[in-house]
């Protein structure tokens, strides 16, 4: 028999562990609709506020060959109009829709998640990191007390889960338990790192923003360490392992980390959708080959040794 | 870093609005007709063009004024500046080999049909390219076409050529003349009537769309052509007719 991938997430039955990570293709019914049929688990939207954002002019994102730098600046076309692609989108989609929700204080966050839920999202993912938009993310989950006030006011509306997505910065236990503890069913580890890139030619910053995100294999081995220490201290706690994913194996390390299930996001610019299918499949034949039934038996086996 | 260097080696003014650049990059590239480049200018911003010619190190663009860039480009630039050039990026057209193709375009949307037309030249296939402006002060690149294709011409509001629209000339060439393959560049409903018609008439169709684009690699979303989930700058921007079909059906 076929090994099992299908995984429990905090409620969420996901027929495999891949999730597509927020901010990437996650903005329209039709992308959706494809990251679906190149065999997601479930699907991260793009971070929706609660009044639309033009984000930041290009240049955009940066393929630094190790890695990709992007400061996009959340742009999106608000909760009033998404919720018409997310309710299509929670109509058609048969697979988990996560919505990833920023906000500038609690009631912004309220607002969006009230209308993203009444638009059928199976779960919510508060954006509590996003290194690089002023008054957004970082900045805001920077403050533990507002933090977990959000946690709280959202998590008192929501009868779906909802997901802290963290930064380095938040990636500690004692952070951990304390969103937990407001009420949070899990945790999405880690959002990009702030990092900037200077071309050398025009001896100008690159970024039109200066400062983006690093996303890509540079920083696994960090998003593997931040999971690693929060399955360690926290082993009940649901974990989306996020950072670096760019193929089964990188995949699989941040399983035996201890995440239940991986976002892919910015691997999609160098092997497009198929990787979905190829994660599954190298994920399918490790079991196989070493005799395991289930995907489930390797969330956090690394801890074993 | 992901750009390449390019230096400016000549500008043309080819309309009061459109200009041709030809830059000399400090490496080869070698793109296929109907794949882009994010351009880059420090300062100002970031556009994708497409290739309207490209030999190893040396490449065209054809340079509309629509927004901040293109507006300082034609303002700004001069021969022997610097811009920096990501790419080639996307999908382009497929080329038959042999037979006839016929080549539409809705003004500036010649720019990768002259690159095709110059590859399609060299595999031994019949070219024929229809070029559509608005006006008669608008008309460009005519005799560069002329030298390689068999090339006509329509205006909708002058004397010169066909008086019309360039679906208009399309339709009486095709009804009179048959061809292998479409391909077609202009706006999106230029190419979505061409693609609409080819389909009915069972011609297998190609046409390269414009979007606002911002991250180029497919990842953001912002290019997407919905509900249908194509993304112009890694799907496309050259996309085949049938793709779009599901989107044809209602009149």
């Amino acid at each position: 028999m076929s090994p099992d991938l299908e995984v429990e997430l905090a409620g969420l039955r996901l027929r495999n562990p891949t999730i597509l990570a927020s901010g990437i293709l996650g903005s329209f019914y039709g992308l959706m609709k494809r990251v679906e049929d190149a065999g997601a688990g479930a699907i991260t939207t793009k971070t929706v506020t609660r009044e639309p954002r033009e984000g930041y002019p290009n240049p955009v994102f940066v393929d630094l060959g190790f890695g990709y730098l992007n400061a996009m600046g959340l742009p999106n076309p608000g909760i009033r109009e998404f919720s018409v692609e997310l309710r299509r989108a929670a109509r058609e989609i048969r697979i988990p829709l996560i919505a990833s929700i920023g906000g500038r204080n609690e009631e912004e966050f309220m607002d969006v998640a009230g209308r993203a839920l009444d638009a059928g999202c199976s779960g919510i993912e508060l954006n509590l990191s996003c290194p690089h938009v002023s008054g957004y993310g970082l900045e805001i989950g920077s403050d533990l007390q507002l933090a977990c006030s959000i946690i709280k006011a959202v998590k008192s509306i929501s009868s779906k889960p909802v997901f802290t997505k963290i930064s380095i910065h938040q990636a500690r236990p004692d952070i951990v338990s304390r969103y937990l503890g407001s009420g949070a069913d899990g945790v999405t580890a880690i959002n990009t790192i702030r990092a900037a890139a200077i071309c050398v030619e025009s001896m100008t910053p690159i970024l039109s923003n200066i400062i983006g995100g690093l996303s890509g294999p540079c920083i696994r081995p960090i998003a593997v360490a931040a999971i690693y220490e929060i399955r360690r201290e926290l082993p009940g706690v649901p974990i989306i392992g996020v950072g670096g994913v760019d193929g089964w194996r990188a995949a699989l390390e941040l399983i035996l980390a201890g995440a239940n299930a991986v976002g892919v996001g910015s691997a999609i610019a160098r092997k497009d959708l198929q990787i979905f299918g190829e994660i599954i499949e190298g994920l399918r034949r490790f079991l196989a080959e070493r005799g395991f039934k289930s995907i489930k038996e390797l969330v956090g086996y690394a801890h074993r040794s | 870093m992901n750009y390449r260097i390019g230096k400016i080696e000549g500008i043309r003014t080819l309309t009061k609005s459109i200009k041709e650049y030809e830059i000399v990059l400090d490496e080869p590239i070698n793109p296929e007709p109907g794949q882009f480049a994010m351009l880059w200018i420090p300062g100002v911003g970031e556009i994708p063009l497409s290739f309207a010619d490209a030999e190893t190190k040396r490449i065209k663009f054809i340079v509309a004024r629509v927004g901040k860039v293109t507006g300082h480009m034609h303002d700004k630039l001069r021969a022997g500046d610097k811009v920096f050039i990501r790419g080639p990026l996307g999908r382009g057209f497929t080329r038959i080999r042999g037979g006839r193709a016929l080549l539409v375009a809705g003004g500036y949307g010649l720019a990768p049909l002259y690159f095709l037309s110059r590859k399609l030249r060299s595999m031994e296939c019949g070219v024929k390219a229809l070029l559509g402006f608005k006006s008669d002060d608008e008309i460009f690149y005519v005799k560069e076409f002329e030298e390689l294709v068999e090339t006509e011409i329509s205006v909708e509001h002058g004397s010169s050529g066909h008086r019309g629209t360039v679906l208009d000339l399309f339709k009486d060439v095709i009804r009179v003349e048959r061809f292998n393959m479409v391909y077609a560049c202009g706006r999106e409903e230029l190419n979505l009537a061409l693609i609409r018609k080819c389909l009915r008439m069972g011609v297998p169709v190609e046409a390269s769309f414009e979007r606002i684009m911002r991250c180029g690699a497919g990842i953001c979303g912002s290019c997407s052509i919905e509900p249908l989930g194509i993304r112009v700058c890694r799907d496309g921007p050259v996309i085949d007719g049938s793709m779009i079909a599901p989107m044809l059906e209602a009149p």
